[in-house]
């Protein structure tokens, strides 16, 4: 404790604090705060839209016996882990291919490129993909004006397929950016050395690429599979209202039943969750990073 | 030696990068078992030439020839050939005995033999109980052996050396330097070495190829590298060289008198006379062959006056910038600093003794 009365360093220490208090400061009203309020609610009692201030775990229990919410939770995660795999599987090889074959003074044009789909309203994105996959949509109609299906396709609309689809292809950008660097990050002779050693180039992939650049993925996985999970707009807009993911059953509690015990209850619920899955995959990282740094 | 056969032979080797010409017409063999260096200044071509040999880089002219076969249609992971890179290359997310054992995989020894392959790959190499380690926790010489093993234990027919010893520094090049020389007579593998680096290339080399801007332009054994180079800008590279202004006097026989400035008439034998090039004639002397004479001593060899314009303490060694004969004619010569040999000072007149077979005739 010697160290905390030296005069300096507390006056450092406080010029730190005076630096970093905005921002801790908005952190603290704008996340910490609402957190915790959700926290609380979430063991409340709530009646007739009213919230009492009587402690109660009945909210969580409803939420984990329940069968509704359980397969809305069960489809929240099919989808974003179908999401998560879909949007990773694709962009592996686009971003293996900017960093492994596109000339270093075009690269930065193709990550420009790949980024033009944020320049549309990611609503405007999903409308598109509803006008492509509807009931009387591009694909369905297109079929039928050439004679391979005489009536619309059910199955590639509403459903969970479609919802994967569209957010694979909205995420896609995000998940292509860390794989990218992760790949450009490789030192080339390595590979050189793989097939010095008798590798092929498959197997020189599959031995020292893809463990090179594990970091990249996972980072994608993260990245992909966290805000899909909560995602709201899509379900709604896709789903047609029939394909309810977490985040809809938590606007249903909270707005229109007016549950806000019930909404909390879910919203830590699925952050639970999320947290799990998300833990699972940095200790993986850290699996892969481990022998590095 | 002599009579040992040929394992990488180039036929008219030809390389372009767009309208870059990398190698222009390499012609060479390498003899089996044989240390070879190609040495020469940064894109000289000879890092290019390196990778011919391993299958990296495809040529556009010519042929590669290994072990008699053209090596053309084989692709690097099929050839008898392995590889250490400059920037060693190891595999970071491995561990040692992992990036060791790297090339085992398609080997059909059992594991437990495979494993006593690698902890003797790395006992040879001087790591003898480091397998278990990370391969970033290594030093740069422990990367570059093992380098050397993960190359060596798959008894490859050559052993391509990239600039190997660059990274290192000096004491640790030299301690390398050996190490490499004796594992390479052990295993009796042949070395290909490429590094810019002359002193190291003297030190290793059974023979060497000195090439310039895509060529070769001198391969011979150190010895006559050194001694006897073929042109100004082999000499100028290798070691240090005094150039002297001379005038081709009379050519008769074999034998060529020339007027050395400084130095006087001096006939030379046909060997000191490599074919001459359209350069201004020049005679050339090492340092090392130039010589002091103390007050009292005296020498067989022929002696011109000098003035000392600069000395340079190199502790074991001394270099003195001499005028010779009272032209504007200056030599480097180093001296050994033997017990009771003073160092001189600037502006002593001295005597310099010199050997006329040392010379060297460019033109």
């Amino acid at each position: 404790m010697a160290r905390m009365q030296d005069p300096g360093l507390r006056r450092e220490a406080r010029s730190g604090l005076a630096m970093v208090s905005p921002t801790l400061l908005y952190a603290v009203l704008l996340l910490a705060a609402p957190l915790a309020t959700v926290l609380l609610y979430s063991v409340l009692t709530s009646a007739r839209g009213q919230v009492s201030w009587d402690f109660t775990l009945g909210n969580y229990i409803e939420v984990w016996t329940g069968p509704v919410y359980r397969a809305i939770m069960l489809r929240s995660l099919t989808v974003a882990l179908g999401v998560t795999l879909v949007t990773v599987l694709i962009a592996y090889p686009i971003a293996y291919f900017v960093s492994m074959h596109v000339e270093p003074s075009k690269k930065s044009l193709w990550l420009f490129l790949i980024t033009i789909p944020f320049w549309t309203s990611y609503l405007i994105r999903v409308f598109l993909w509803k006008v492509i996959l509807g009931y009387n949509g591009v694909i369905n109609s297109g079929l039928m004006s050439v004679g391979i299906i005489d009536e619309p396709l059910q199955w590639i609309n509403y459903n969970v397929g479609a919802l994967i689809v569209t957010l694979a292809h909205a995420y896609a950008p995000f998940a292509i950016l860390p794989i990218f660097v992760s790949l450009e990050k490789i030192d080339r002779s390595l590979l050189e050395a793989g097939q010095d050693l008798g590798e092929s180039k498959l197997r020189t992939f599959w031995r020292v690429t893809l463990p090179l650049s594990m970091p990249g993925v996972i980072a994608a996985v993260l990245i992909v599979f966290i805000p899909t999970i909560g995602d709201y707009v899509t379900p709604d807009l896709i789903g047609g209202g029939k394909l309810p993911m977490i985040a809809n059953m938590m606007e249903v509690q909270m707005l229109k039943v007016n549950n806000k015990a019930l909404g909390s209850a879910i919203a830590v619920s699925a952050m639970l969750i999320v947290g799990i899955v998300a833990v699972g995959f940095v200790l993986l990282n850290r699996r892969f990073l481990g022998p590095q740094k | 030696m002599s009579d040992a056969k040929t394992m990488i032979e180039f036929r008219d080797v030809h390389k372009y990068y767009g309208d870059y010409h990398a190698l222009r017409g390499i012609s060479a063999s390498i003899r089996a078992g044989e240390f070879f260096s190609l040495l020469g200044p940064s894109g000289c071509g000879k890092t290019t030439l390196l990778r011919t040999i391993a299958g990296f880089e495809g040529i556009d002219k010519g042929a590669v020839l290994l072990d008699g076969k053209d090596m053309a249609d084989v692709p690097a992971n099929k050839r008898p050939t392995n590889m250490v890179f400059q920037s060693y290359a190891i595999f970071p997310h491995l561990s040692v005995e992992e990036n060791v054992g790297f090339g085992l995989r398609r080997d059909p020894r059992s594991k437990t033999e495979k494993a006593a392959a690698v902890a003797e790959a790395l006992e040879m190499v001087g790591l003898k109980g480091f397998g278990k380690r990370a391969a970033h926790a290594l030093s740069g010489g422990q990367r570059q052996r093992v380098a050397l093993a993960r190359a060596l234990i798959l008894k490859p027919k050559v052993l391509l050396l990239d600039e190997p010893l660059s990274a290192l520094d000096k004491k640790m090049r030299e301690q390398m330097q050996v190490e490499l020389i004796k594992l390479q007579r052990q295993v009796g593998i042949t070395f290909v070495l490429v590094t810019h680096d002359q002193e190291e290339a003297l030190v290793m080399s059974d023979r060497i190829a000195v090439m310039f801007e895509g060529e070769i332009a001198q391969l011979a054994d150190p010895e006559t590298l050194y001694r006897r180079p073929n042109s100004k800008k082999v000499a100028d590279f290798i070691g240090t060289m005094n150039f002297i202004p001379c005038q081709v006097l009379s050519e008769s026989g074999g034998q060529i008198e020339v007027d050395a400035k400084g130095l006087g008439r001096v006939a030379l034998s046909p060997d000191q006379c490599p074919p001459g090039n359209g350069d201004t004639a020049m005679v050339g002397l090492r340092p090392e062959t130039l010589t002091l004479l103390y007050p009292g001593q005296t020498t067989a060899e022929r002696t011109v006056e000098g003035l000392v314009d600069e000395v340079i303490y190199f502790g074991d060694m001394t270099y003195y910038d001499v005028y010779l004969g009272g032209t504007d004619v200056e030599v480097r010569l180093s001296m050994r600093n033997v017990p009771g040999r003073p160092i001189l000072e600037v502006g002593s007149k001295v005597d310099v003794a010199w050997s006329p077979s040392a010379l060297v005739l460019f033109r």
